[in-house]
């Protein structure tokens, strides 16, 4: 436990702050610590899948079947062929993303919420609002999908 | 602290061509930064006289979501392999 954490305990145990204060004070050093880990090592060596805190980066992965080939003819991504993809989205470009859906047309909307209709999706895009990207961002920490080719191939989508 | 990006590597391989590129991008904020500046005055008419229409809203709206993402960049990597091809984009 660092020396700061120490310091907040302490504090909330004399009543000089109050539980929230205290939670809000932790939270932050948490984030804190957070951030100023090493990104290059940690975020790229692919952490266990479903890491529960602030999510720092959305992970696509797609691994080719074990002990199989990637392609016959060695092309990649040819004949429904799959080869190894992996791919890192920072949270805060998918947040900058959200907020971009405030610039399309309402007539465009219109037509995505009757092209996920047809697609048997019930959700109105125009539901999206600024305000509740951090509750999902937050919800994202807890979605892991994995998914299995008929080839053997794996999908995994993930946050870390 | 959210820093922007600093670096872009792109590195493309294949059996025949090798190519690898580091980017420096904290040298083009600069020069994007004099760019911006300069053509600010052109910009911010180009919004007051759009403003009455909507689109002024927009331009501005853009612009700063535009540079958001930007911002947001560092960290961002695409790494795809197969077995004779690899290309990989990274943002540092």
């Amino acid at each position: 436990m660092s020396d700061n954490k120490k310091k907040i305990l302490e504090m909330l145990a004399e009543k000089k702050i109050s539980a929230d204060e205290a939670y809000k004070l932790l939270s932050a050093i948490d984030s804190n610590e957070g951030e100023s880990g090493d990104e290059g090592h940690d975020a790229f060596k692919g952490k266990s899948p479903g890491n529960k805190g602030k999510p720092k980066y959305l992970r696509v992965t797609v691994m080719p079947p074990v002990g199989g080939t990637i392609n016959g003819k060695g092309n990649l991504m040819q004949d429904g062929n799959v080869g190894r993809v992996n791919v890192r989205v920072p949270m805060s470009l998918i947040r900058a993303g959200i907020k971009l859906t405030a610039l399309i047309p309402p007539e465009a909307l219109d037509k995505a919420n009757s092209a996920l209709k047809e697609k048997g999706i019930n959700f109105d895009v125009r539901s999206i609002k600024t305000e509740d990207i951090e509750d999902l961002i937050e919800a994202l920490g807890d979605m892991e999908i994995d998914v299995e080719g008929g080839k053997g191939e794996k999908v995994k989508v993930f946050v870390e | 602290m959210n820093w922007p990006p600093m670096l872009m590597h792109i590195k493309i391989k294949n059996k025949n061509t090798r190519f690898g590129l580091w980017l420096p991008l904290f040298l083009l904020l600069p020069v994007a930064l004099v760019f911006f500046l300069v053509l600010s005055p052109l910009i911010l008419i180009g919004i007051i006289v759009l403003w009455h229409t909507g689109w002024g809203k927009v331009a501005l709206f853009s612009l700063k979501a535009a540079f958001v993402a930007f911002w947001s960049l560092r960290g961002f990597k695409v790494d795809i392999q197969g077995r004779n091809e690899c290309v990989q984009i990274s943002i540092i």
